[in-house]
């Protein structure tokens, strides 16, 4: 009697869902509904969850995803980032962290299109969604390798200003943190004056710090450099937690840019502006915050691309700045990934010709490198 | 007459003249005349002289070839005294149906006779057991017995740590020397001499090449006396002052900088600064020391080079160090 009982109980509970919520398509077994990062764990690692249109927009309108990726969510109509056990481990380690010591420095790194630049962005997602002030530079070479304009610097002889690029990256810090700042309400602790007739007095806000150094673009390396400052003091005073996300951090220690001086002389990335106060905010002297650095191969030039492993991508010098850090592997699909992946883009009817071993033949096209079976899949 | 003659004289000087030739058997018709005239003889002049007869060329006569020493070679003979020491092979005096080299396909290898093949290789045909047991014999009168208690090699090397290589060469030349044999080489286990740290570095960089670092022996070869024991003498001459002078610090080795240092060391660099920092945040009583764990791990990830195994190693330390899970 009781066997037949729970025999009927699952079917009259799918009965109820149905009623409860006729709209909803049964989750397949890629997907996760699971979009509070901070409530992913290990059961969720191989499983796609999607995130949600305002937090991408806020996130990421100004860079933050690999350029392929954001095409192909484009054509998707959705941006999926799948869970994966790197992410999820920073997380964990964040989570368990005491953020009243100094900050913990975790530095990504494994080989090329493993997927470094999307595990960061889910730890900027799981910042946002935590009310940590992200701090992130979607890809640092661009400064160096191709920056809009440069400028020598007024308040730093012999440094090299990226004027335009800065102001960039302060709208970037603005959108990501817009909805944080005005709630945080953070003052500047200090007088900051530009010219004879424009200063920022201490107490003014930091989003007035950061709408001067836009407006005025001449001063915008210059105010990039006060408002880190001015964070990096704010959350060892407690006010607020720092979330540090850096993407191809490891440029800022290579020996060449593509920067010219007036001379035609090549800059190093030690005499530009911009390269100390991200330096600085790397730095361990502080609190309440957490660094998240991904070493690329690409960032560097081609003699300096042998190993993709820290300490080689880092230097002498780098691993010095950076030591004590946790290297983080980011590693190619596991099995189950793999598949995960492959279901996916079959539900996004990406991949159409279906022929009897296909994912078999694409799992040992791609090496299971996710970049590679991601433009494998394109022509599909 | 004599104007003739002449003429006909300076017409034999040049032969290349075909006309001059007619003229002159026209002349010797005349001359005919006046011999018949004259009873005095003339020379004759014999314009094409009569073939000697060759002589036929003797005729040598070769010597049958012997036959092949082999064919008499009794079976039971000594054959260490038929070969007694290393030699070209020689097809007569090997009674053995060698056959070596390539030929044509489906045809056998050429035999031993007139095989530059066979010549070519070294052979071992002096070395037979009982030649080697002849020798052996014959030395053993020059032999004494082995030392007692130095059975093993870990005894030798216990009571002999320093081992010398010397060679003398014996041949039948108008000169008994040889340049080869004033070479002497002294060979030690390092782990055999007393060192500290700074001795034990200084005097790596006095020898240089002459140590290996794989089996942990210095090798210290001299030749340029010109005799054995002058050499011997200064081998061991070089190893005493060596040893004593890397025990001596100079004023300048403390101007050592890190950028000279061989070897990462955790103790000298900013990252022992910046992680002691990193324990000690905040507290301002006695100062945490870092472990030696960590330490350690960072330098074999620098010295040894960075790999998977030593990256999770020092991953591992860090996390104990920054106290995560």
């Amino acid at each position: 009697m009781l066997i037949r009982q729970l025999k009927q109980f699952p079917r009259a509970l799918s009965h109820f869902s149905t009623v409860a919520e006729p709209a909803q398509v049964k989750l397949e077994h890629f997907r996760t509904n699971e979009s509070t990062v901070s409530s992913q764990g290990s059961q969720h690692i191989g499983r796609f969850y999607r995130i949600p249109l305002e937090e991408r927009k806020q996130l990421f309108t100004h860079g933050g995803l690999p350029k392929s990726f954001e095409k192909q969510a484009k054509t998707f109509g959705e941006v999926c980032v799948m869970v994966r056990e790197p992410a999820v481990e920073i997380i964990d380690y964040i989570k368990s962290s005491d953020l009243s010591r100094p900050v913990n420095r975790f530095v990504l790194h494994g080989d090329d299109g493993c997927g470094k630049s999307l595990t960061l962005a889910h730890v900027l997602h799981y910042g946002l969604q935590n009310e940590f002030v992200l701090v992130h530079v979607p890809w640092v070479p661009n400064w160096f390798k191709r920056p809009k304009e440069t400028a020598n610097s007024s308040t730093h002889e012999g440094f090299i200003d990226l004027p335009f690029d800065s102001a960039a990256w302060l709208i970037h810090f603005k959108t990501q943190n817009a909805n944080l700042l005005p709630k945080l309400n953070l003052k500047t602790t200090k007088d900051y004056v530009w010219s004879k007739r424009e200063t920022t007095p201490a107490g003014s806000t930091l989003l007035e710090l950061i709408e001067h150094g836009i407006n005025r673009v001449k001063f915008a390396s210059d105010a990039i450099t006060a408002l880190l400052s001015e964070l990096k003091q704010h959350s060892t005073d407690g006010k607020c937690k720092v979330m540090v996300g850096i993407d191809g951090y490891n440029a800022f220690f290579h020996d060449k840019t593509r920067i010219l001086t007036e001379n035609k002389a090549k800059v190093t990335p030690d005499k530009v502006t911009l390269t100390k106060p991200f330096l600085d905010i790397t730095n361990y002297d502080w609190t309440n915050g957490v660094c998240i650095l991904a070493v690329d191969r690409i960032a560097l030039t081609e003699e300096r691309m042998e190993s993709s492993l820290p300490r080689y991508q880092l230097g002498k010098e780098g691993f010095e700045h950076c030591d004590p850090f946790i290297p983080i592997k980011v590693e190619n699909y596991s099995e189950e990934e793999f598949e995960n992946c492959i279901a996916y883009y079959l539900d996004r009817r990406w991949i159409q010709n279906v022929t009897e071993g296909f994912d078999n033949e694409l799992k040992h096209l791609s090496a299971k490198n996710p970049y590679n079976l991601m433009s494998v899949c394109a022509p599909l | 007459m004599s104007q003739l003659t002449r003429f006909l004289e300076r017409n034999l000087q040049n032969p290349s003249l075909r006309l001059s030739a007619i003229q002159i058997r026209h002349l010797s018709s005349q001359a005919e005349e006046e011999k018949s005239f004259d009873d005095e003889e003339f020379r004759v002049l014999n314009l094409r002289p009569t073939q000697v007869q060759r002589q036929q060329r003797r005729v040598y006569k070769k010597d049958e070839p012997q036959p092949p020493r082999t064919k008499v070679m009794p079976v039971d003979q000594d054959w260490p005294n038929v070969w007694p020491g290393p030699r070209t092979f020689h097809p007569a005096s090997v009674p053995l149906p060698l056959r070596q080299g390539f030929t044509e396909k489906n045809a056998p290898p050429p035999s031993k006779y007139g095989n530059a093949e066979l010549m070519k290789i070294p052979n071992f045909l002096h070395l037979t057991p009982p030649a080697i047991n002849r020798q052996c014999e014959a030395l053993k009168k020059f032999c004494t017995p082995w030392p007692k208690n130095l059975e093993t090699a870990e005894k030798w090397e216990k009571h002999f740590p320093v081992e010398i290589v010397k060679s003398d060469y014996c041949h039948a030349l108008p000169s008994v020397r040889q340049p080869e044999a004033r070479k002497v080489s002294l060979k030690i286990k390092l782990s055999n001499l007393k060192f500290d740290k700074h001795s034990k570095d200084k005097f790596l960089r006095l020898v240089g090449d002459r140590y290996n670092h794989e089996n942990d022996v210095l090798t210290i070869q001299t030749d340029r006396c010109p005799t054995k024991k002058q050499n011997y003498d200064y081998a061991q001459y070089l190893l005493t002052a060596c040893y004593y002078e890397s025990f001596e610090v100079e004023d300048w080795e403390a101007t050592k900088s890190l950028a000279d240092m061989e070897v990462y060391e955790f103790e000298h660099n900013k990252s022992k600064i910046s992680t002691e920092a990193i324990l000690n945040w905040g507290s301002s009583g006695d100062k945490k020391k870092v472990d030696p764990g960590f330490a350690k791990s960072v330098e074999t990830l620098i010295n040894e080079g960075e790999n998977e195994y030593n990256l999770k190693k020092y991953k591992e330390e860090s996390k104990k160090l920054l106290g995560l899970k």
